[in-house]
């Protein structure tokens, strides 16, 4: 297909992390009896006003840096007005005119080339509530109704399912990491929209959109905005058109499906909120706010890779906010941090997975972690002892010396020790001594294992394997 | 036994030595009311409740100068376990399980809320002709609207039912009443008094303010409602102050600027006549008086229509039969819900100005109307501003006419803005309006001064309203007795 | 200028309003409507400076409320008033596919 240039822009809802709602003082919770985290100011009861919320504003400031925004330093809130059951006031407290972030990017790379995704605006807003189809009824439940959100959206600037994946999940790490949101699609607090348009030349203007709404994973924004792109196409094959219209991607059938054509544009009747008056960002603020920024996901995989950390382990250790943050305490140990991040996705990142821990819930202190490595590196300890004292080491606080000691799995590092074991293994092998001498490599990591069987694994391998190939001669 | 026709201070010395009871008080504000039931003051009376409250305030220290004394509310200000209709039939099973912010500020000070007063329905109106529940009669004349939309307040303060009212003035709500019906009414500054609990009509210029039989009281009534409220974003941060301390001091000297429009054809000849005649007195009193021109007062209606109609379509938007309220019966969908539930719930006069709003900010009509009524309310600000550079207050007549007959425009769309025109600058410019009564018409109904005073100046305007009461003297009480 | 609004402007705003209204109501609208929107239509003609507005009479800007959790309601007191309800939900009949 596609010789058609698709312009998908995205729209991006985030519900962010604070204790209470934006314009209440009521909780900001999830998953609770239905209508018990609610007030008369959420179900707009008549008299009521808003207040807001200190902590949204410091997060939306935050997620403004994060994705290179500026900052606007005076705004005021409009009304959004539309009659929508889930709406208690039936207008939506947001900012049209003075969206608190505009002109920011976002990097991303697909296959290797990297891409600025250019964000138009960002702006903060509340949430609506719950409605849960029953038959005839539909059923109302007001808990998620005022909780804070920024909406971020992207110039028309990605060409592809590909790029808005990568955008997305590129989003989902700087608002994950930087504490703003909870970015869980599955429990509704990041929400995706897509726009698709295609395009035969770069000259031509945008074609018909069509808004694919409500997205339930980031791999069905790839899928749904190719499928969507494939429809227009073959709608444009055969010479027909279509009107501005949303859909909404169904997993089932693995295709968009129309929900409504749009008539003419939604009439908002937006008009500043007179009830919240102007709110002045400072310096000050933003000082503050920028100091609460951790390390970003780009910088730990940069760090990470040029401390010696294979990019396949960087790329993980990244996607794991707990890991990451442990690892960065090792950077500026003197380390082996190839090993050090080996241990931590490979046994470690098992036993966490097991036990539903985070890993500074373990009694792994960076010190013991740091004595663990030197062992490990200095094989004192092998791969397959390890697996025997793992528990031992991340539920006990004694010293690793000590626990390898008590284990009884001390490596064998005495020469003469090593030697007779060799020499009892060359000896119980003579076909394998003789493939060796004709130069059949493998027959020595037949003989090696024998020799680490033998000596119960405990034999230090790398001295192990000096003395074989030394009494071989 | 009659206490309540004796000032405010009076019974407070009575209350303190324990001479009377606040039950006293409030059974004879219930006997007035009763008397006057034909006056349809009330929506709501408050009697078992209140009656029991200055029961439980018997044993209390009467440790201020409003404790225990009869209150009425507006029945747009939200009272807990009180019915709150708005005098509509959208709310007229509503019994809210929250407080205004001025309603716990006037029980902190042990008032008894003695009822909810008649008004225009969700105070759209300038005559309570809307309300829901028939038009309050002006005691002075059965015949006569009392004005509106605070008329039951009005009416229940010139009836000399009780001495202390609350009202609301979103353009001249509280005043325009207050004059139809000779009583003391003051809009304080935008942000003086929280919005809290004050069911929204336009957010940017409603304001709750006292309706008082004399001016003493109306500052008496102001020091215990205003404040910062952490509820209301709009309420302004201010040091107190006794409004009345300006009170009894003369008034040599001060400079006051009557705009020629005030004082134009609008008005009717008696009106204009008895507005000059004070104007006389203010200047034998050694103030000066200088006629100014002021641009964008022929505006204030326009203005009016534009923002207030605005932010109105979407503050009764809640209204949808979901939540509370009323609801249509049997809808066969969710169109029947919104719909009918506003068909029915509304009146004619609720329902044309929300059509009206929304045809305002619909499509680019938000931009040639509604930002452009921004600017000329920025511009008539600026213009009062530039007349304060010079002058301390600034005057003429509250409503341009006295109280018309109930049967007169009732069917005019326009009438009830026009009404409104002398004080709907205030709430544009966010300035304290208040009106003091200075005479009658040839009919013996009320005619009312405006005064408007700068930015959270209240207190001058006590002092000059002061000095006009006590030198006209007037006998304010309805076919009686002072 | 006509003296009236056309019956699908009437019909336009009142449903935006989300008002029903009948027959001999949209005749009364249109006029009445019609004569308030020609007296806004005075705005136009204001000279006046279109870079400033007011919003309102705002005296200091927005005190921001510290992320504190407050009082809540039960979900009886939610429901308590809702005309309709159903176990701890407040209820309305169907809505899908509409806008949201």
């Amino acid at each position: 297909m596609s010789n058609y240039i698709p312009t998908i822009g995205v729209e991006v809802h985030v519900e962010l992390k604070t204790n209470t709602k934006i314009f209440s003082n009521s909780t900001n919770g999830y998953g609770e009896m239905a209508n018990s985290l609610t007030n008369v100011i959420d179900l707009g009861y008549p008299g009521t006003l808003p207040t807001l919320n200190k902590e949204v504003l410091n997060l939306a400031i935050k997620a403004a840096t994060v994705l290179n925004c500026k900052i606007r330093r005076e705004m005021h809130f409009d009304r959004k007005n539309y009659f929508y059951p889930d709406n208690s006031k039936n207008y939506q407290i947001t900012q049209s005119r003075t969206p608190i972030g505009y002109d920011g990017y976002v990097e991303i790379e697909v296959n290797g080339v990297k891409k600025r995704i250019e964000i138009e605006e960002m702006h903060i807003e509340e949430d609506t509530c719950k409605s849960t189809h029953r038959g005839t009824k539909t059923l109302l439940d007001f808990n998620r109704a005022g909780v804070p959100l920024i909406e971020i959206v992207t110039k028309p600037c990605m060409a592809s399912g590909e790029e808005a994946k990568a955008y997305l999940e590129k989003l989902r790490e700087l608002l994950f990491y930087s504490d703003i949101s909870d970015c869980k699609i599955e429990e509704g607090s990041m929400r995706a929209d897509a726009n698709v348009s295609i395009r035969k030349n770069e000259s031509d203007p945008f074609g018909t959109k069509a808004e694919i709404k409500n997205i339930g994973s980031i791999t069905n924004v790839g899928i749904s905005i190719e499928k969507e792109i494939e429809r227009q196409s073959k709608l444009y094959d055969n010479g027909e058109t279509f009107k501005p219209q949303t859909r909404r991607y169904d997993d089932k059938i693995g295709d968009t499906v129309l929900m409504r054509v749009k008539e003419t544009g939604n009439d908002y009747r937006y008009f500043p909120e007179p009830d919240i008056p102007f709110v002045y960002v400072t310096d000050e603020m933003i000082e503050r706010v920028v100091a609460t920024i951790p390390m970003l996901p780009d910088e730990r995989r940069k760090l990470y890779i040029e401390k010696g950390v294979p990019e396949v382990n960087a790329n993980k250790i990244v996607q794991n906010r707990s890991l990451s943050d442990y690892f960065n305490e090792l950077l500026e140990e003197n380390t082996n941090f190839k090993i050090a991040s080996n241990l931590l996705l490979g046994d470690i990142a098992a036993y966490l997975n097991k036990e539903e821990k985070l890993i500074t819930e373990t009694t792994l202190t960076k010190d013991r972690f740091l004595e663990l490595i030197k062992n490990m590196e200095d094989n004192t300890l092998t791969s397959k002892n390890l697996k025997d004292i793992l528990n031992k080491i991340l539920e006990d606080t004694s010293s690793i010396s000590d626990i390898i000691k008590s284990s009884g799995i001390e490596n064998i590092t005495d020469d003469s020790a090593i030697r007779d074991v060799v020499r009892k293994v060359i000896e119980a092998n003579p076909g394998s001594v003789e493939d060796y001498k004709t130069g059949h490599d493998r027959a020595i990591k037949f003989l090696m294992g024998q020799v680490m069987k033998e000596s119960k694994g405990s034999a230090n391998p790398k001295m192990a394997m000096d003395i074989l190939v030394e009494e071989l001669q | 036994m009659k206490y309540l026709n004796k000032s405010v201070l009076e019974l407070h010395e009575l209350l303190k030595e324990k001479k009377i009871k606040p039950i006293d008080l409030v059974e004879e504000a219930f006997e007035n009311i009763e008397a006057n039931k034909e006056l349809n003051a009330y929506i709501t009376l408050n009697k078992e409740e209140a009656l029991k409250q200055a029961k439980e305030l018997e044993d209390k220290e009467v440790d201020n100068v409003l404790f225990g004394m009869p209150i009425a509310i507006k029945d747009n200000i939200v009272t807990k376990d009180l019915l709150t209709t708005c005098a509509s039939h959208m709310l007229d099973n509503f019994t809210p399980i929250y407080n205004a912010t001025v309603i716990d500020k006037i029980k902190e000070k042990n008032m008894i809320i003695i009822g909810k007063t008649n008004m225009d329905e969700f105070a759209m109106g300038s005559t309570s002709r809307t309300s829901y529940f028939g038009a309050p009669l002006n005691p002075w004349n059965k015949e006569k609207i009392s004005g509106g939309s605070s008329g039951g307040s009005a009416v229940t303060i010139a009836a000399r039912d009780l001495p202390f009212a609350l009202g609301s003035d979103t353009g001249g709500s509280i005043r325009q009443p207050s004059s139809y019906c000779g009583i003391v009414g003051m809009k304080p500054t935008y942000g003086r008094v929280s919005r809290y609990g004050l069911i929204a009509f336009a957010s940017s210029m409603d304001q709750i303010g006292p309706m008082t039989k004399n001016v003493y009281e109306n500052a008496l009534l102001l020091n215990a409602i205003v404040g910062k409220d952490d509820k209301d974003l709009t309420s302004a941060e201010k040091e107190p102050e006794d409004f009345a301390r300006l009170i009894g001091q003369d008034i040599k000297g001060m400079k006051i600027a009557v705009p020629n429009y005030f004082m134009s054809d609008i008005v009717t000849k008696e009106v204009k006549e008895k507005i000059e005649e004070t104007i006389e007195l203010l200047k034998n009193a050694g103030a000066t008086v200088d006629y100014v021109d002021m641009k964008y007062l022929d505006q204030a209606v326009t203005l009016y229509q534009v923002i207030a109609l605005g932010e109105a379509s979407s503050n009764l938007a809640r209204f949808d039969g979901i939540r509370y309220g009323f609801s249509a019966e049997n809808p066969k969908n969710i169109k029947d819900v919104y719909f009918k539930t506003r068909q029915e719930g509304f009146g004619t006069e609720v329902k044309r100005r929300i059509m009206v709003g929304a045809y305002i900010l619909s499509g680019d009509n938000a931009k040639v109307y509604y930002n452009k009524a921004m600017s000329v309310r920025a511009a008539m600000r600026d213009e009062f501003k530039r007349i304060y550079k010079d002058y301390d207050l600034i005057i003429g007549p509250t409503a341009t006419t006295t109280a018309y007959n109930q049967t007169d425009s009732i069917d005019d769309p326009l009438k009830s803005f026009m009404d409104d025109v002398l004080v709907n600058p205030a709430n544009m410019a966010g300035l304290p309006g208040l009106n003091v009564p200075v005479g009658f018409d040839s009919s013996n109904l009320p005619i009312g001064m405006h005064i408007i005073g700068n930015d959270f100046d209240e207190a001058k305007m006590y002092q000059l309203a002061s000095y006009i009461e006590k030198t006209l003297d007037l006998n304010l009480t309805p076919g009686g007795e002072k | 200028m006509d003296d009236k609004l056309s019956r699908e402007e009437v019909l336009h705003v009142a449903e935006l309003a989300r008002i029903a209204i009948s027959e001999s109501e949209l005749e009364k609208y249109q006029i009445q409507l019609k004569q308030i929107i020609d007296s806004v239509d005075k705005i136009k003609e204001v000279e006046v400076d279109d870079d400033k507005m007011l919003i309102a009479n705002w005296s200091k800007e927005t005190t921001l409320r510290e992320d504190e959790c407050g009082e809540m309601l039960s979900p009886k007191d939610v429901i308590n008033n809702a005309p309709r309800h159903s176990g701890n939900y407040i209820e309305v009949p169907v809505v899908i596919g509409e806008e949201s």
